[in-house]
């Protein structure tokens, strides 16, 4: 039994969910604290949406529990009373408008702050007065995450919510997060679009076949991983390809021309630094790798 | 389902920028499988059912005098109403077409439309089709193309109808004339289907409109049967032409021809609008854009009585009309059944007992008013289902709203709903008998109505036992009570099984009201039972995982 902390916006412990023989979800471990935006990264079919319609209720776990805000995912009315969500594929009535829609979403909740619902659609440039049969992806995906950001719940499952948006309209997600960090929320982001979750989240788990195989924060994760380094060397240096090979932390030391040589760097650089300060370099180009290249390294060619 | 494996074969081998041979056995292939095990089922009660009811004739109505006075039954024009001209009853053919043949035929009919809609203006509006004419497929090809399978369900039907008729013993020439008939009806509203599927650009209205026109066939049927100056207007009806061919009397073909004519006019309009849309489009596309109407999205059971509405309007519309004719009709048939006897006696063999007074009559009819009442609640939790499997729930239950209230408000709308139809159909019954002078209350109608209304809770209840449990079988299950019931009812006085098989048909539990007092304590156990299922329903909905 988890130990019940009604600060804890989520607590995840030793969930699993099995479909009859396949294990979708695998004693996922998982905390999430109040105001904070936290990452859920996975290729498709990892197991994210299956994880987020555990924590919300919607599938009942074959093993552990979830619990929001200290209750359990399987009491609705309590558990939902703070949380609002937006689904990786957003399906509303097709014969109500937009704007039908909002109102009766509006209404099955605690309610919304209204003038931000209206200010939400203007920025969203939605036409609530079609009927949803006839919005596309993003517009769909549009209505739920106004009506989910008009909530102003304490806390957002997203569930790729950005993932039928344009750039622009991209971007004004990426806004509404900002503005619900700065309010206070917290905000469980399911992606796989990494630069999303880049520029949004503090921390990130990462979900590979049903189990969760890091969770870190962004600076933890990065660190973690090694740090690309590209050495351009004078026409009449002596390159010191050997000596770094042997230097504590460098791996993957490559000659790409006669006077140029890139190396994978783990750890502190200041042995490698004291090997380059003798010789003759001209430009340093130190790069640290991208979330994807981290993401990639976990997955193998197999991603 | 569309796999892999049928969208890949779509683009087979053949001429380059043409459908070939591949693209149409793939086609073929992926349409035989959406039509599914539904037409073996449809062929097993049809075909089944005929040749029972042919070879327990010979057993029934062996005596020649007894058949030849049944003949007479054919004077009344009432009778003709209700259960179509009785022609050629001395023969075992001549009778099955009489007790089975307006029934096959509205259950032919019924699934010929539904799987139409849903074979195509379903799988389009899913936006698979989409998926099939990024092949080499045209749109209009397709339709013509899903036409053609279910022109073939349809034949098969035929065949093995006339193949078991004939089989069980009844002539060859009205065996295959009355197969002709059923499978051409079948194939008309399959074509109806398919072209409403074209005009609509949504399922369920497409269906709606199918199925609008199924029960205005219906209506024409009778009243052409009913009033001797409209009589023509069996020419109009597939139902009356149907009627018109008289496979054991007169055996006309022309009618038959008719008939098969107006199914290749709809079939054509339906190829031909067609061409006349884009693919996700009906030809009426309702306006995408509209005001936004707020009223009843407050609470949920508001938006459960505001999505019931326009239904809860079309089958109140299709049940008034029924049910005002019904009223209409009691007069002169229960003077006839009073001057002729035998014949009361005959149609309480039938399964219409009492009919010789306004109030028998109407209790007899108003038994069938839980057919409907069953289905509409049945096929209206469908729609819940269908909104959980498509997705629309996730949101809902993201919500605090417990499943438990939330499948609980709709039963209750639902189950008010038909009580709301059993009253206004009982209503229109007493206003058809009023305006003919028929001595019957107010009250005597709408008790009759709503004492049927047990049945219709006892099939919502099943419906609610499979949204449960499965919620894909919410609508064979939920007609269970309802249809399965009333099948079991009528086979059963019909051949004289035993009592205890009877037993477990609902209405063996029902009093025929408005001609006795109600049967509380049947009444009291059929709600009961619905109790039961309804509330084991939802404690399994309420625990299981959300479909989506």
């Amino acid at each position: 039994m988890a130990v019940v902390d009604a600060s804890l916006p989520i607590r995840a412990v030793g969930l699993s969910k099995s479909f009859r023989a396949t294990l979708a979800v695998d004693r996922i471990d998982l905390t999430v604290g109040p105001g904070e935006v936290f990452g859920f990264l996975g290729p498709n079919g990892a197991g994210k949406s299956t994880t987020i319609r555990l924590l919300l209720g919607l599938l009942r776990p074959t093993a552990g529990q979830v619990l929001i805000f200290g209750t359990d995912a399987a009491d609705a009315v309590a558990a939902h009373r703070r949380l609002a969500y937006v689904p990786a594929d957003v399906a509303l009535w097709p014969s109500l408008t937009g704007a039908e829609c909002l109102q009766l979403l509006a209404n099955l909740g605690p309610g919304i702050d209204r003038s931000y619902r209206n200010e939400l659609l203007q920025r969203f440039d939605l036409d609530v007065d079609k009927r949803c049969g006839t919005y596309s992806t993003g517009n769909r995906q549009k209505v739920a995450l106004v009506a989910a950001f008009a909530t102003q719940a304490d806390l957002l499952v997203l569930d790729e919510p950005a993932s039928g948006l344009d750039p622009l309209m991209e971007q004004e997600f990426r806004r509404c997060i900002a503005a619900a960090v700065s309010r206070g929320q917290t905000v469980f982001l399911s992606s796989h679009h990494l630069a999303e979750v880049e520029s949004v989240c503090d921390r990130v788990g990462i979900l590979r076949a049903g189990r969760l195989v890091e969770v870190a924060g962004l600076d933890d994760l990065r660190r973690l991983r090694r740090t690309e380094v590209t050495v351009a060397f004078g026409p009449s240096a002596v390159v010191p390809a050997e000596e770094l090979a042997r230097t504590a932390g460098v791996s993957a030391v490559r000659r790409t021309s006669a006077s140029n040589l890139s190396l994978t760097l783990t750890g502190s650089p200041a042995a490698t630094l004291r090997v380059l300060a003798a010789a003759d370099v001209v430009a340093l180009d130190v790069r640290e790798p991208s979330l994807e290249e981290i993401f990639l390294d976990y997955y193998g060619s197999a991603a | 389902m569309t796999t892999s494996a049928d969208v890949a074969g779509a683009h087979g081998h053949g001429e380059p920028g043409r459908a070939g041979r591949a693209d149409w056995a793939a086609l073929t292939r992926l349409a035989l499988r959406l039509v599914g095990p539904g037409i073996v089922i449809v062929i097993v009660l049809a075909a089944g059912l005929s040749a029972v009811v042919v070879i327990q004739y010979g057993y029934n109505f062996a005596d020649p005098t007894q058949a030849a006075s049944l003949a007479v039954l054919a004077q009344s024009p009432a009778i003709r109403v209700l259960f179509g001209a009785p022609i050629a009853l001395d023969t075992a053919g001549g009778f099955t077409v009489w007790r089975t043949g307006m029934f096959a035929a509205i259950a032919a009919a019924t699934w010929a439309l539904l799987t139409a809609t849903r074979i195509t203006r379903g799988e389009e509006q899913a936006g698979r089709w989409a998926v099939l004419l990024a092949g080499r497929i045209r749109l209009q090809e397709l339709v013509g193309h899903h036409l053609m399978i279910l022109l073939g369900t349809q034949i098969a039907l035929g065949v093995a109808l006339g193949a078991a008729m004939i089989a069980a013993g009844a002539t060859a020439r009205g065996a295959v004339l009355h197969a002709g008939c059923l499978m051409t009806v079948g194939v008309f509203f399959a074509s109806v289907g398919v072209l409403c599927a074209q005009l609509m650009s949504d399922r369920r209205t497409a269906t709606g409109l199918a199925a609008g026109l199924l029960i205005a066939g219906l209506l024409a049927r009778m009243v052409a049967d009913g009033v001797e100056q409209l009589a023509w207007l069996a020419w109009l009806t597939p139902f009356g032409l149907m009627a018109e061919v008289e496979p054991y009397g007169a055996g006309r073909v022309a009618p038959l021809m008719v008939l098969a004519g107006y199914a290749m006019l709809a079939g054509a309009l339906a190829v031909v609008s067609a061409r006349h849309r884009d693919v996700g489009t009906g030809v009426f596309d309702r306006a995408g854009t509209r005001p936004s109407r707020m009223a009843l999205l407050g609470s949920i059971g508001g938006f459960a009585v505001r999505r019931t509405v326009a239904a809860f309007a079309g089958w109140a519309g299709g049940l008034c009309a029924y049910f005002f004719l019904i009223g209409l009709l009691a007069r002169s048939l229960t003077a006839f059944l009073t001057a002729n006897p035998r014949f009361a006696e005959m149609a309480a063999q039938a399964g219409f007992a009492g009919l010789t007074t306004p109030q028998g009559y109407l209790a007899s009819l108003f038994a069938l008013l839980a057919l409907p009442l069953g289905l509409f609640a049945t096929t209206r939790l469908a729609v819940e289902a269908a909104d959980e499997v498509e997705g629309r729930l996730s949101l809902v239950f993201s919500r605090p709203v417990t499943r438990r209230r939330w499948a609980a408000v709709q039963l209750a709308v639902l189950a008010g709903a038909c009580i709301g139809l059993a009253l206004l159909a009982g209503t229109a019954a007493w206003s058809g008998a009023t305006i003919v002078g028929a001595r019957l209350s107010l009250w005597e109608a709408l008790a009759g109505t709503v004492n049927v209304t047990p049945i219709a809770l006892l099939s919502l209840a099943a419906a609610m036992l499979a949204l449960g449990w499965a919620p894909r079988a919410v609508v064979p299950v939920g007609a269970i009570p309802a249809v399965g019931g009333f099948l079991l009812t009528v086979l059963g006085e019909l051949f004289n099984w035993p009592r205890w098989v009877g037993s477990l048909s609902p209405f063996a539990h029902l009093a025929p009201v408005p001609s006795t007092h109600p049967d509380w304590t049947g009444a009291a156990g059929l709600l009961a039972v619905s109790l039961v299922l309804a509330t084991a329903g939802l404690f399994a909905y309420t625990r299981r995982d959300l479909r989506s």
